[in-house]
């Protein structure tokens, strides 16, 4: 058995305390066991009895972007070669994000039955549907490897700088869903409009099209937050000269959002459980 | 040592999806449940529970007894450290672990080890800990190479069997829980009433809530009785108050009979 563990509560004013905050992030955070093992269940309760199971989405996506790669390099008269690797990653990069998105609007919710039965830190729940979407990614990133391999300007400062960037998001995807998920658990409105608002900002993202479209209006692009999500991803594999000015931009939206909401969670982290 | 104390705990649920106006009126003449009051918000809120205090120490099995709705599971909840009090103090030492629906989370599209590695994970141990048990959950159960289907193939009462002995090879120092759970047939019960009897009694302190006062007078040595939302008495139950008869099967016999 283990040295008994002693718990304290005093008030909300106390509950309030940014160090339970703090704890809650890093405490959910280290529970691999558990958000690992929740995460699996859910990839494969979904693909049950499939033979080819998370890989279908590998082939939808697969013909997804062949398709569209063929058409939109014409429409946009784009050189194919260069379109398809930028389209591949884009649309496979934003699939998660989109995922990660809709899926934290209901993270609390979908949990309720858990979060009533046991005290778990509510960022376990969090990190159980980044984990579930990452290991989408991974199945995805099939075709990344595919595209990266078919065109030549790989190289391995890249690879390494995708991972960083991969990373940097992963993270910065960790503070947005805990606010996203303890927002949504109060306000119902939210999911419906967050369902719509990921819907409309995929094409104002350069995903289907590339930035330098934009002409002088390039800032719409550079001024998109999942611009530089994605970039910090795609730049570095297809090896651009600018990725390092998304990857900054990434890496500063964690300085500066993380402690805004570990501020925001320390509020009303203790309230989620009456909400549902 | 185990440990609970609780002063002035206060713990209140916001209503947001009601109309407040013709709620107020409505609610406020109910005669049970919580007390429904407004925060300085003027928010409507059910009062679950309303200034609790007690202290309840190393070998104590405290019974709560209330109606429907007056607080029982609130209190339960808000121990497990699952409801953080809104006001008053709450001190708890020791590992606390809360069977309140004792078959919840049965995934019935994952074979029954899978449900036992699930259940495990869900009640706070670490899948090492687990492993190390499995062989004796799956022993109990009887289901032999039943454990390697599917739950959705299995009969009512062998999900029950599944989810007893998955949610009973816990250790507590403190133990919660809804009412006895008892599951189904004859001979399994029996099995199962031993089990929980000595999980019970493993445990430094129970804290149970109930409907019936013979069942908490036979496990318990004290009693809470709740009333919307406040503890209206504290009480002892003397030895001499419980039942003779050996308690397993006295248990088992109240469970029989639905307490």
């Amino acid at each position: 058995m283990s040295d008994a563990p002693q718990r304290v509560y005093t008030g909300s004013a106390a509950s309030r305390a940014l160090s339970h905050a703090v704890e809650d992030v890093a405490a959910g955070v280290a529970a691999i066991h558990v958000w690992g093992l929740l995460g699996w269940h859910d990839i494969r309760r979904r693909y049950r009895r499939s033979v080819l199971g998370p890989f279908w989405l590998t082939i939808s996506t697969a013909v997804m972007v062949t398709a569209m790669g063929f058409l939109y390099s014409k429409i946009l008269n784009q050189d194919l070669s260069s379109y398809l690797p930028f389209l591949a990653i884009g649309l496979v990069v934003w699939q998660m994000l989109a995922a990660m998105i809709n899926d934290s609007c209901d993270v609390f919710g979908l949990a309720e039955h858990m979060i009533k039965q046991i005290r778990l830190p509510l960022t376990t729940h969090v990190c159980r549907i980044l984990w579930r979407n990452v290991i989408i990614f991974a199945h995805n990133a099939v075709i990344i490897v595919g595209v990266a391999l078919f065109y030549s300007k790989l190289s391995i400062i890249g690879m390494l700088m995708a991972f960083v960037g991969f990373a940097c998001v992963i993270l910065n995807c960790l503070w947005a869903s805990l606010v996203l998920g303890v927002l949504c658990a109060r306000f119902r409105d939210i999911p419906p409009t967050m369902a719509n608002f990921v819907q409309v900002a995929f094409f104002l993202t350069p995903i289907l099209w590339h930035p330098e479209l934009l002409g002088e209006r390039i800032a719409l692009a550079y001024g998109n937050p999942f611009y530089h999500l994605i970039e910090a991803i795609r730049g570095p594999i297809m090896g651009t000269d600018t990725y390092i000015n998304s990857l900054a931009v990434v890496f500063l939206m964690l300085l500066v959002g993380f402690p805004l909401t570990l501020l925001f969670f320390s509020r009303y982290r203790a309230r989620v459980p009456y909400w549902l | 040592m185990a440990y609970i104390q609780a002063q002035d705990v206060v713990v209140e649920f916001p209503i947001y999806d009601l109309a407040q106006s013709s709620l107020k009126r409505a609610v406020l003449r109910a005669a049970t449940g919580g007390k429904i009051a407004r925060d300085s918000a003027n928010r409507v809120v059910v009062r679950a529970l309303d200034g609790i205090s007690f202290e309840i120490r190393e070998g104590d099995r405290v019974g709560l007894i209330g109606d429907n709705g007056a607080g029982k599971t609130s209190l339960l909840r808000t121990l497990s450290g699952i409801y953080e009090p809104l006001e008053g103090r709450l001190e708890t030492r020791g590992r606390i672990v809360t069977l309140l629906d004792f078959s919840f989370g049965i995934d019935p599209e994952s074979t029954g080890y899978d449900n036992i590695l699930l259940r495990g994970i869900m009640a706070g141990l670490h899948p090492r800990e687990i492993r190390s048990k499995i062989e004796e959950i799956a022993e109990f159960t009887e289901l032999g190479d039943y454990l390697q289907m599917p739950v959705r193939t299995y009969s009512t009462g062998m999900q029950l069997r599944l989810a007893f002995a998955a949610s009973t090879s816990v250790e507590a120092d403190i133990l919660l829980m809804d009412e006895w759970l008892s599951v189904g047939d004859e001979a399994f019960s029996e099995k199962a009433s031993r089990r929980l009897h000595d999980l019970v009694h493993r445990s430094s302190i129970l804290v149970m809530a109930s409907h019936s006062l013979k069942l908490i007078e036979a496990v318990c040595n004290r009693v809470f009785r709740l009333e919307r939302g406040r503890i209206v008495e504290q009480s002892a139950i003397r030895p001499e108050q419980r039942p003779a008869e050996h308690a397993p099967d006295y248990l088992m016999a109240l469970a029989r009979r639905g307490f």
